[in-house]
């Protein structure tokens, strides 16, 4: 963001230059795009401009892409789409980085200034319908205004809380001549997040920690947003208090610390979830009280007074009051909180003791398990747990939504931050091939997996001939249990076994090995056990070409543990009609 | 109308004059379930400034998240309550529901 002039300041130009040029300025190396009319003048000059632009197939992949190569390189990411139906596909994306605060920046064209209102061929209101997802946006219809608009774009998604910020450019506006002005200093008299955080909330939140003895450290994803895994793991060592990692978070605090009990919420551990339950103490660090994380509002954490430490002044006290609030961004909050928590912890070191035990024994009771299938078919769970083991802790994952995501995030141990990429807030079926896409872009060197549901695989599979054309060797496992299976688990749960409409009725058809070798792909399968292992080195040594592995699996397992929704968090079951053993535990 | 739970609060909020904002704010109060008993847009003596009257009726949301929700929007300068009626929040500020 206006580091330095451009060359090409007071040059002048088209407006379609003028974007390129912004594009330039703010550092963008790659963008991932389809055009059309309304957008055609802008890429004239992308014909010319060092920026890689990547041809998607949809522009849907293109900005699940842009927040695939965010959530990797920590870098806002670029979509850029036409008018019409081209800026509408671009909705999801929008919403799903809106969800989870992934700075993007998306660039539509838009009908010539004269036309707008008057329902021209391809005009969409892009501005109005994204509005509710978008952190700002803009409409652009004087040539003079692109430079400082996309200054600010890139500005507004990065800082404070990242997020999706829409420039809509009128047709015209690209047509005209401009000269062209890359702004040196940007000021938004109503945006001015605050990063470092308040002495007094420092201070209080540090008194807090020592005065309880049942404390646990709920972290969210704002943790790996702000690059904090660093200090997260220091002020986690000094305290000496159980950790839990949101799905947002995974690989935030490292699985395999002896601190962490895992994931908490609808499918977290029963360490996590009770930990949560029974503390006195939530520290509660870049994460917003997600439904899918608290259950039941009314019952969950009931005990427990809330730290709650966001960069984000809305979330706090949005679902659940804080007793104290820091605002600020996370890592500085963090390395404020380490000197004072040591000198709190000075003057009284609580005793966590008994509550470590009663973690660990709830940890060492109840670890993350699944039955093998009795036919002697795959298991989802094994699948993807192998995969995690043979590929290794430097591998990024991406997922769909469902079932196999949730495993995703259960049965791969995360050791790193940005390692794991998942559509949270939103749910969205159909990230995992494209934000792959993207992640590959932003990280070459990475082995990348997309561990992906039949369902999914078939709303996006599209950008696999992107990656095939563009070399970009994702790696793709269908977790294939012709189902749209955690719909169908609920369906098992709550509606009698009655599955309307979730049988994708073949393992066949499509026949995904065919219909990846068709677009530019390697495709494998595999259904026994004995073949697991062979097959996923197989994928692992093709670094030329995307893999697509179809893994044929068995249709009825499930995602355990569960805490229905709607019900409190005290009800996890581990199992169906299965409650922990709560009488043999020492809580 | 106004019950016992629910309360009025008045704010004065600074807006830049700029295409689409008084549709982002209106969008923010639908969106979020928030009341808007009434609104007024006027001008300031700065040109690029406007200001916009909002009697806000609070039920079940805090008015300290209404607050918090307005000012994120990047065209909104500054949020001032006129006339406070002061209201705690309750350990969950959200009713319980099945999603």
């Amino acid at each position: 963001m206006a580091k330095h002039v451009p060359t090409a300041n007071g040059t002048e130009m088209t407006g379609a230059t003028a974007l390129v040029k912004s594009l330039e300025a703010a550092g963008v190396e790659v963008m991932f795009g389809l055009p059309g009319g309304a957008i055609l003048p802008a890429y004239d000059p992308i014909f010319d401009s060092t920026i890689r632009h990547i041809l998607v197939r949809h522009e849907q992949g293109a900005g699940h892409a842009a927040t695939g190569y965010a959530q990797v390189t920590g870098r806002a990411g670029v979509c850029i789409a036409t008018s019409g139906p081209g800026a509408t596909n671009l909705v999801t994306p929008l919403m799903d980085a809106a969800m989870d605060s992934v700075p993007l920046v998306a660039i539509t064209g838009q009908v010539p200034s004269a036309a707008i209102g008057t329902d021209a061929f391809q005009e969409a209101d892009i501005r109005g319908i994204t509005m509710p997802f978008t952190k700002h946006s803009y409409l652009i219809t004087d040539p003079d205004e692109i430079p400082r608009a996309f200054a600010e774009a890139f500005h507004i998604a990065t800082s404070g809380r990242p997020g999706p910020v829409l420039v809509d450019v009128a047709k015209d506006a690209l047509q005209k001549m401009t000269k062209f002005n890359w702004p040196t200093s940007i000021n938004l008299a109503g945006y001015q997040p605050q990063r470092t955080p308040n002495a007094q909330s420092i201070a209080d939140a540090a008194a807090l920690i020592a005065q309880s003895s049942k404390p646990v450290f709920y972290v969210g994803g704002g943790v790996i947003k702000a690059d904090a895994s660093g200090e997260l793991r220091k002020l986690v060592e000094l305290l000496g208090a159980p950790v839990v990692t949101t799905l947002m978070a995974r690989g935030a605090f490292p699985d395999s610390h002896p601190l962490h009990m895992g994931m908490p919420g609808m499918h977290g551990t029963v360490a996590a979830v009770t930990a949560l339950q029974k503390a006195d103490l939530l520290i509660t660090l870049g994460a917003r009280f997600d439904d899918r994380v608290t259950g039941k509002l009314s019952t969950f954490a009931v005990n427990a007074k809330i730290l709650h430490a966001d960069i984000d002044p809305a979330e706090i006290g949005k679902n659940r009051h804080a007793d104290v609030a820091v605002v600020g961004d996370v890592k500085e909050t963090i390395s404020a909180l380490i000197p004072a928590l040591k000198a709190a912890l000075a003057k009284n070191q609580p005793d966590l003791s008994a509550w470590l035990r009663q973690m660990n024994s709830l940890k060492s009771t109840y670890p993350l398990g699944y039955d093998t299938p009795a036919d002697g078919s795959l298991s989802p769970q094994h699948v993807i747990q192998r995969i995690g083991q043979i590929s290794g802790t430097d591998t990024i994952f991406t997922s769909g939504v469902g079932q196999h995501q949730m495993w995703a995030s259960q049965f791969i141990s995360y050791e790193k931050p940005r390692t794991w990429l998942n559509s949270g807030g939103a749910g969205t079926m159909g990230y995992g091939v494209p934000a792959a896409m993207g992640a590959k872009v932003g990280a070459p060197e990475t082995t990348v997996w997309a561990i992906d549901g039949d369902g999914c695989f078939q709303m996006t599979n599209q950008e696999l001939v992107t990656c095939a054309l563009n070399n970009i060797p994702i790696k793709v496992a269908i977790i294939n249990n012709e189902s749209l299976g955690m719909v169908r688990q609920w369906q098992t749960l709550f509606y009698d076994g009655r599955y309307s409409n979730t049988s994708l009725e073949s393992k066949r058809v499509p026949n995904f090995p065919m219909l990846a070798e068709s677009m530019g792909c390697v495709g494998l399968s595999c259904e026994r056990p004995e073949d697991l292992d062979k097959t996923i080195e197989k994928a692992m040594s093709i670094n030329d070409q995307p893999v697509v592995v179809d893994f044929r699996v068995h249709r009825d397992a499930m995602v355990w543990p569960m805490v229905a929704a709607g019900t409190s968090n005290d009800e996890i079951m581990i199992a169906r009609a299965t409650a922990p053993d709560w009488d043999s535990q020492e809580l | 109308m106004t019950t016992a739970s629910r309360r009025q609060h008045t704010l004065e909020v600074l807006v830049e004059n700029s295409p689409g904002v008084l549709a982002r704010v209106a969008g923010l109060f639908s969106r979020r379930a928030f009341n808007i008993d009434s609104l007024n847009v006027g001008p300031t003596e700065n040109p690029a400034i406007s200001k916009m009257m909002i009697v806000v009726g609070v039920e079940g949301h805090s008015l300290e998240q209404v607050i918090a929700q307005l000012d994120k929007l990047i065209n909104v300068i500054s949020i001032k309550e006129i006339a406070a009626e002061g209201k705690k929040s309750a350990q969950d500020t959200q009713p319980d529901y099945q999603n």
